[in-house]
């Protein structure tokens, strides 16, 4: 390992500045930044310890929903009691993911931020494209693990469960950098490989996310029918492991007919992946009429699989038709 | 010997506080005053001549004092299990494999030097599966071709043409089995350091005295300058029999004029360790419509990576169940052992056992499908019985019989295998329907599979019995304890026989130096062979002690007893001595009894341990995963030294076989020849919340050649695990799934393609 500088910033400015110089890297729990260093993947000069910076930690309840300090443990996110009855698909995100371990360093921020598991980025000796190589090694490779949809040039899928947990709440992002401070749509948060190959989010070099923000659901309360929302993992073992292929779904219903329906992946393209015709299906049906293994066919209408990760398809599918069954009732 | 006390108890492990609390050290937390630390840097390239090193650069680095190439070393063999593997050499044949080592004053620098040797290569073609090795127009990875066993390795009896063409029906099928790693917790690592032409080596092992003439010969100096300690080792599994590492760091130390002291990675282990076989195993069988086996043809086709370390025992062992488990007078099996550019396969528990019976139970299991009889019953029917294989003994009458014949007419020692059917069967219900979950995406099958493994007969052994003038008992043995227990068992096999005490007994193990010839802890040996050298020793110490106590208490020898750390009359216990008191009287300082047997085992009889498993699982249809919900072993391993590490043993054998079966795999790219997964995140060994409720039953047997009625344990329940779970998948979807590990993406395809 190369020697690098430690600073622990006291502000949020203080960081900000510190992190705009070239081959500075922030920590949060250091979960998956540690690997990458041990992985050859980057070589820090200066490390940035977001521990000290105010504001970063904590759940905090308003009129407008929940703002959640990007510095605020996994563990505590999944043990939150709002977050569990008003956002159980991200309680549930949390609470199964990696290991109690990693759950009690990581942080909400971090996880959004972690870079992908494809087995050629993570390898020392292989110079895949996402890190300045020439091509993606995968494709001609071992292709268990890659997308089936929205793949370009590089085939990785995004690991964070969170973050698909949080794309059917509607969720934002705010980030802050040298230039000042911004919030964006979870959804235009993360960028797929297209965009940029050599990073899976819009954050610009220095810039930081400094917390998540969730609308309180425009019906909780109101009838006193909580829009419901769960969490489903495929997974090789009970833990310690990523998804094969996850899926967040939220259903608000009143009067039997579903008024709205988000539903993600994980696990299946290069950025959380939004069940839109999934979605179109559900909305506005009645209860009664919804046919859950056919919205399930709708998960990934464009999907390309290849030699060895057409499973994920299947899987999408059955964990979408499971997800909306469970959520009417059947 | 009736009643026993002290064997058959459950004796704490003698390890147990210095592990529970973090005292024990194991190799690398070892250090001595001005150590070096190594470095090891690895190829890059899957098959490479290396045509030139320039250490010029590294050199430079401040704080390094050594460095080794393939140019300044012996280019011996670490010898005697890796024939094939030189300290170093000019050809790299696996992504991983050794090219040169540094010493320096800490890592950093060893590790910054490594980095700065130049190292020129010729790239070679290279391949990562046994079909393309084997093809006409590839490359040698060694002198003499890329068959580790030169003519392939073909044993039988009977005549399986024959066999076939009588049966009524012919079954076949081929499965494929994937490479996975052992995973020790322990990343291997050694010490070494020299005392004038002297070494003493410190180092992860399963086996001193093996590792003591490894060195000796790969660094062209007498045995008896070459002394190797065994500290705690954290995890062997078979895995830690070699020596490579210890020559490094030997010749690093001698360089450098300190000791040095090298230690694996996490990577280092998974890629450079020893992995279990993959392989593709060819099987037929042949049956009459009463359900009686005619023949049965095995052809295992293994991949044993970039070197063969244990290959040739893997090959054999793959196919002794074949072979052996059920009762058939023609019965073939051929094997071929392929060199790769894959990382080295070598020992991993139970060896090729569980390939060879994954392949077996399975087929079986569809065979009784097909003649409409329950597994359960086919295999009471076709089990091998107590009197063995039909066909004439072919071994001299006096030779000590092997402990995986091929050959018929010998009859076992003891034979469980009905017992552990029936008992097993009957604790798990086989015979109760399963109840279906509710959800409808569940659904739950039930299988079964048994299993024949060596009884613990192996190499050459001896123990050291001692009582010193002063009362003191030790027992030295050169063996290691690998974690399984031997330094717990084996004293209480003598203090029951000494009629003291279990801690009463000082043990000396793993120490070249100190302790007398032993194999390495291996093959599920150590009870059966070291224990039939210990209670012979120690009953002549005994014989000894009664002599002495003759005398003290003016009594014949034959109306002595001993028992509670005392000598005494037999019908008036008031007579009595304390055994530190009859000591007092010896004339010499100790007694001391070394008892060495050259073939453990018996010339009458075969000597095995059997087991059979039934589990319960749970099938996900919507994400093809498999949960073992319920899982009952019985297992026949003779008597039960110590009831609590023998449960011990079975659920560390099923915990990592349960790996082999549903999610380990170590994947080397078929492109790059890279592995692409080394780490316990990307290899999934099971966790504790994948672990199956639980019962294990021992058959109440003992052995009339085992010392105490033991026979060996150890690997015993590994070949039954995936075959069980297997056929219970079947059970629940009415698929077979052929390959391991039964992965949800395999449980997903076999799904669609049905």
């Amino acid at each position: 390992m190369n020697p690098f500088q430690y600073a622990e910033p006291k502000t949020l400015a203080e960081a900000v500045t510190l992190l705009d110089q070239p081959d500075a890297h922030a920590i949060a729990g250091g979960s998956d930044l540690l690997d990458e260093v041990k992985e050859g993947i980057i070589s820090p000069v200066q490390v940035i310890s977001l521990a000290s910076v105010p504001g970063l930690i904590g759940i905090d309840e308003s009129e407008s929903g929940l703002n959640i300090g990007a510095m605020t443990t996994i563990a505590d996110v999944a043990a939150h009691p709002v977050i569990r009855t008003a956002y159980t698909a991200l309680a549930e995100a949390a609470g199964g993911l990696a290991t109690p371990q990693v759950r009690n360093v990581g942080t909400l921020g971090g996880n959004l931020n972690q870079r992908p598991r494809c087995w050629y980025y993570r390898h020392p000796l292989i110079p895949c494209l996402k890190k300045g190589g020439d091509r993606c090694y995968a494709l001609i490779g071992n292709t268990k693990y890659l997308c089936v949809t929205g793949g370009d040039r590089c085939y990785i899928v995004h690991p964070s469960d969170t973050a698909v947990a949080l794309s059917v709440f509607d969720a934002t992002v705010d980030i802050s950098g040298s230039g000042g401070s911004r919030t964006i749509p979870i959804g235009q948060f993360f960028a797929a490989p297209g965009v940029d190959v050599t990073r899976e989010t819009v954050l610009e070099p220095g810039e930081i996310v400094t917390g998540v923000s969730l609308p309180r659901p425009a019906d909780l309360g109101a009838n006193g029918e909580p829009p419901r929302s769960l969490y489903l993992k495929a997974r090789e073992r009970e833990a310690g492991d990523f998804a094969l292929v996850s899926v967040a779904v939220r259903l608000a219903v009143s009067g039997g007919v579903v008024q709205q329906a988000a539903a993600a992946l994980g696990g299946v393209a290069p950025v959380p992946h939004r069940a839109t015709q999934v979605e179109e299906y559900l909305a506005g049906r009645s209860v009664d009429s919804v046919d859950a293994a056919y919205a399930g066919t709708l998960s990934i209408p464009d999907a390309r699989p290849m030699t060895d990760n057409g499973y994920k398809v299947v899987m999408a599918n059955n964990l979408v038709k499971q997800g909306i069954a469970r959520l009417v009732g059947r | 010997m009736t009643t026993l006390s002290v064997v058959g108890q459950n004796a704490p492990r003698r390890d147990f506080p210095e592990k529970l609390v973090g005292q024990a050290k194991y190799s690398a937390d070892l250090k001595l005053p001005g150590m070096l630390y190594g470095h090891v840097l690895r190829s890059p390239h899957p098959h490479a001549n290396i045509v030139s090193i320039d250490t010029s650069e590294a050199e430079r680095v401040e704080g390094v004092l050594a460095i080794i190439t393939p140019y300044n070393v012996p280019r011996r063999a670490v010898a005697p299990i890796a024939l094939d593997t030189s300290v170093l050499d000019t050809r790299v044949r696996f992504v991983g494999d050794e090219v040169a080592v540094v010493a320096a004053v800490d890592d950093d620098a060893a590790r910054r030097a490594g980095s700065l040797i130049k190292v020129e290569y010729e790239v070679l073609p290279f391949y990562t599966d046994p079909d393309s090795a084997l093809a006409p127009d590839a490359i040698d990875i060694h002198p003499g071709g890329n068959l580790a066993i030169n003519p392939p390795l073909s044993i039988g009896r009977g005549d399986t043409e024959a066999g076939f063409a009588e049966a009524d029906l012919v079954m076949e099928e081929t499965y494929n089995i994937a490479c996975h790693s052992a995973t020790p917790m322990e990343p291997r690592a050694a010490m070494a350091s020299w005392e004038g032409d002297k070494v003493t080596v410190w180092k992860s092992t399963r086996g001193v005295h093996v590792d003591q003439v490894a060195l000796a010969q790969a660094l062209e100096i007498p045995v008896e300058n070459v002394n190797i300690v065994g500290p705690f080792l954290g995890g062997g599994f078979g895995n830690k029999d070699e020596s490579r590492l210890a020559c490094l760091a030997a010749l690093l130390s001698r360089q450098a004029g300190n000791p040095v002291r090298i230690e694996f990675t996490r990577e280092d282990e998974f890629v450079a360790g020893r992995t279990r076989h993959a392989g593709r195993i060819h099987l037929k069988v042949g049956v009459k419509r009463n359900g009686t086996i005619t023949a049965i043809h095995g052809t295992s086709t293994l991949n044993t990576g970039a070197y063969a370390a244990s290959g040739p025992g893997v090959a054999r062992r793959a196919g002794q169940g074949i072979i052996y488990l059920y009762h058939c007078p023609n019965v073939r099996y051929e094997s071929y052992l392929a060199y790769t550019n894959c990382p080295s396969a070598g020992s991993y528990r139970a060896l090729g056992a569980p390939q060879g019976h994954f392949a077996l139970e399975t087929l079986m299991d569809r065979v009784a499908e097909e003649l409409g009889i329950d597994p359960l019953d086919f295999r009471q029917k076709n089990r091998v019985p107590p009197e063995g294989q039909p066909g004439p003994r072919l071994s001299p009458p006096d030779q000590v019989v092997d402990s995986q014949p091929i050959e018929g007419g010998i009859p076992f020692s003891s034979n469980g295998l009905e017992e552990c059917l029936t008992r097993g069967a009957e604790a798990f219900g086989w015979d109760r329907p399963l109840e279906q979950p509710a959800d409808p995406s569940k659904r739950r099958g039930k299988g079964m599979s048994m299993m024949i493994y060596r009884g613990g007969p192996g190499s050459t052994s001896a123990a050291t019995v001692s009582v010193a003038k002063t009362g003191e008992i030790s027992l030295l043995s050169g063996l290691m304890d690998v974690g399984e227990g031997a330094t717990t068992v084996l004293p209480q096999m003598a203090a029951e026989i000494l009629g003291v005490n279990a801690e009463d007994i000082i043990n000396v193990f793993g120490d070249s130096a100190t302790t007398p010839e032993a194999p390495i802890t291996a093959g599920s040996t150590a009870t059966f062979s070291t224990g039939s050298a210990l209670v012979r020793a120690a009953a002549e110490v005994r014989r000894q002690l009664l002599d002495l106590a003759s005398d003290g208490l003016e009594a014949p020898v034959m109306e002595l007893e001993i028992g509670d750390g005392r000598v005494f009359v037999t019908d008036d216990p008031s007579r009595s001595m304390a055994l530190s008191d009859v000591a007092a009287t010896m004339d010499g300082e100790a007694i001391t009894e070394e008892v060495t047997i050259p073939v453990p085992g018996s010339a009458d009889y075969i000597v095995n341990a059997f087991g059979a498993h039934f589990c319960e699982v749970e099938v996900d249809t919507d994400t093809g995963r498999v949960r073992v919900v319920r899982y009952v072993a019985a297992q026949d391993s003779g008597r039960i030294m110590n009831p609590r590490m023998a449960l011990n043993q079975v659920e560390g054998a099923i915990s990592q076989m349960l790996g082999f079966a549903l999610s380990e795999e170590l994947v080397t790219d078929g492109p790059t020849g890279v592995t692409l997964n080394a780490s316990y995140l990307e290899h999934k060994s099971p966790t504790i919340m994948d672990f199956p409720d639980l019962q294990v039953i021992f058959a109440d047997i003992v052995d009339p050649v085992g010392p105490m009625g033991a026979k060996g344990l150890g690997e015993v329940p590994c070949p039954g695990v995936a075959p069980a779970i297997a056929n219970a998948v079947y059970d629940a979807l009415g698929l077979r799934l052929t390959e391991l590990p039964i992965t949800p993406d395999r449980v997903i395809r076999a799904m669609e393609g049905s």
